[in-house]
């Protein structure tokens, strides 16, 4: 699924479950317990960004980008492919909200999935260089690699911030 | 997960009859007349939810499917945020439109969607002969795609596509409109169906 850059402006759209890899700007929108998580190469000014559902694929490989534990790896594949080092790459994440209360209480998916990202990305010696998670509120991330991988989070009541 | 056009139809029948019984409901609440729609029908799959679920900011109150199929899936009733305050002006006697929504809103969204979820599983569970309950309710006012992906993303049934089977309810009169969004687990489905075949093959 590596693209090439799209001709228009627009950011790429991501859907669940699926990743991009390239310089151009990607987004993804609504996330609630699901991750947006960006992996940026300052020497090359290149990146990765994926919309992860779930912790773990149980072994499913059919869409690895929806899975904590087959996304990572495979973004990080991807990267080196390209031509960055692990060393270099930087990786920020975005969501794992928990957005009904009720529901939430017995089973809390954005805090497992953000978790999950965490200790995978250690285990591949990727630096975390920031994280806007958890609470109850759902973002929007627009991830920008020719911008110095600036990561843009928007939220449902306007706010919006970015992740240095 | 491909429906043919029988299912197709005897699901859309169904869920008239469910969203009929909730039209009235919200029509007595309000005092006003209510339109309903004809119930859409939506295969979707999760990297395409963004084509039906955006970043509006919307008031979902969310019940989980219990019954004779203890996680059924999820019962939604959807409003959108402007029409989420008319509604609960017109019912608390408010006229405010630019305003925060106060505990006492949340308080009348939950009893709403309470009522409206009821009146449609109750319409559709006696059709079926098959009991569907509703869980308590969870209400989050947010982006709707997030609040949908969350609740795709703890069913029981891993999945790369959902049924969303809606039902707009509009009330012209006060300008609000709302919807109820069924997304069965696939089990249920297949259930649901398998019901409505066999009434059509004994009538």
């Amino acid at each position: 699924m590596t693209d090439t850059q799209p001709r228009n402006s627009q950011p790429s759209m991501i859907g669940i479950g699926e990743y991009r890899v390239g310089s151009f700007p990607m987004t993804t929108i609504g996330l609630g317990s699901c991750i947006g998580l960006t992996l940026y190469d300052p020497n090359l000014r290149l990146g990765a960004m994926v919309h992860i559902m779930l912790p773990e694929s149980g072994g499913r490989a059919d869409r690895p980008g929806k899975y904590a534990d087959t996304a990572v790896p495979l973004l990080i594949k991807e990267l080196i492919v390209l031509g960055c080092k692990n060393r270099s790459i930087i990786a920020k994440i975005v969501g794992g909200a928990c957005m009904f209360e009720y529901f939430g209480t017995s089973l809390n998916i954005g805090e497992r999935n953000a978790g999950k990202v965490r200790i995978l990305l250690k285990e591949h010696h990727i630096q975390l260089g920031a994280e806007d998670v958890g609470g109850k509120v759902g973002r929007s991330v627009t991830f920008l690699p020719a911008d110095g991988g600036r990561v843009l989070v928007r939220r449902a009541d306007g706010t919006s911030n970015s992740l240095l | 997960m491909e429906l043919s056009t029988v299912q197709k139809d005897a699901i859309q029948e169904l869920g008239n009859i469910g969203a009929a019984h909730a039209a009235t409901t919200l029509s007595q609440m309000l005092g006003s007349t209510i339109e309903m729609s004809v119930p859409a029908i939506h295969v979707v799959d999760l990297a395409q939810l963004g084509d039906y679920m955006g970043e509006e900011s919307a008031a979902m109150v969310a019940f989980e499917l219990q019954g004779d199929i203890p996680h059924g899936g999820y019962v939604l009733f959807y409003i959108t945020r402007e029409s989420a305050v008319r509604m609960t002006n017109t019912m608390l006697g408010m006229t405010k439109l630019d305003r925060p929504l106060s505990e006492m809103d949340e308080s009348a969204l939950i009893e709403v969607g309470n009522i409206m979820v009821s009146a449609f599983l109750d319409a559709t569970a006696e059709l079926l002969g098959f009991i569907m309950l509703p869980s308590p309710p969870a209400l989050t006012i947010d982006m709707a795609h997030a609040a949908m992906q969350s609740l795709i993303a703890q069913m029981q049934e891993e999945t790369n596509e959902v049924l969303l089977f809606s039902t707009e309810l509009a009330c012209q009169e006060f300008k609000i409109d709302s919807d109820i969004i069924m997304m069965p687990e696939r089990s249920t489905l297949i259930k649901i169906i398998e019901l409505l075949e066999n009434m059509v093959k004994t009538s």
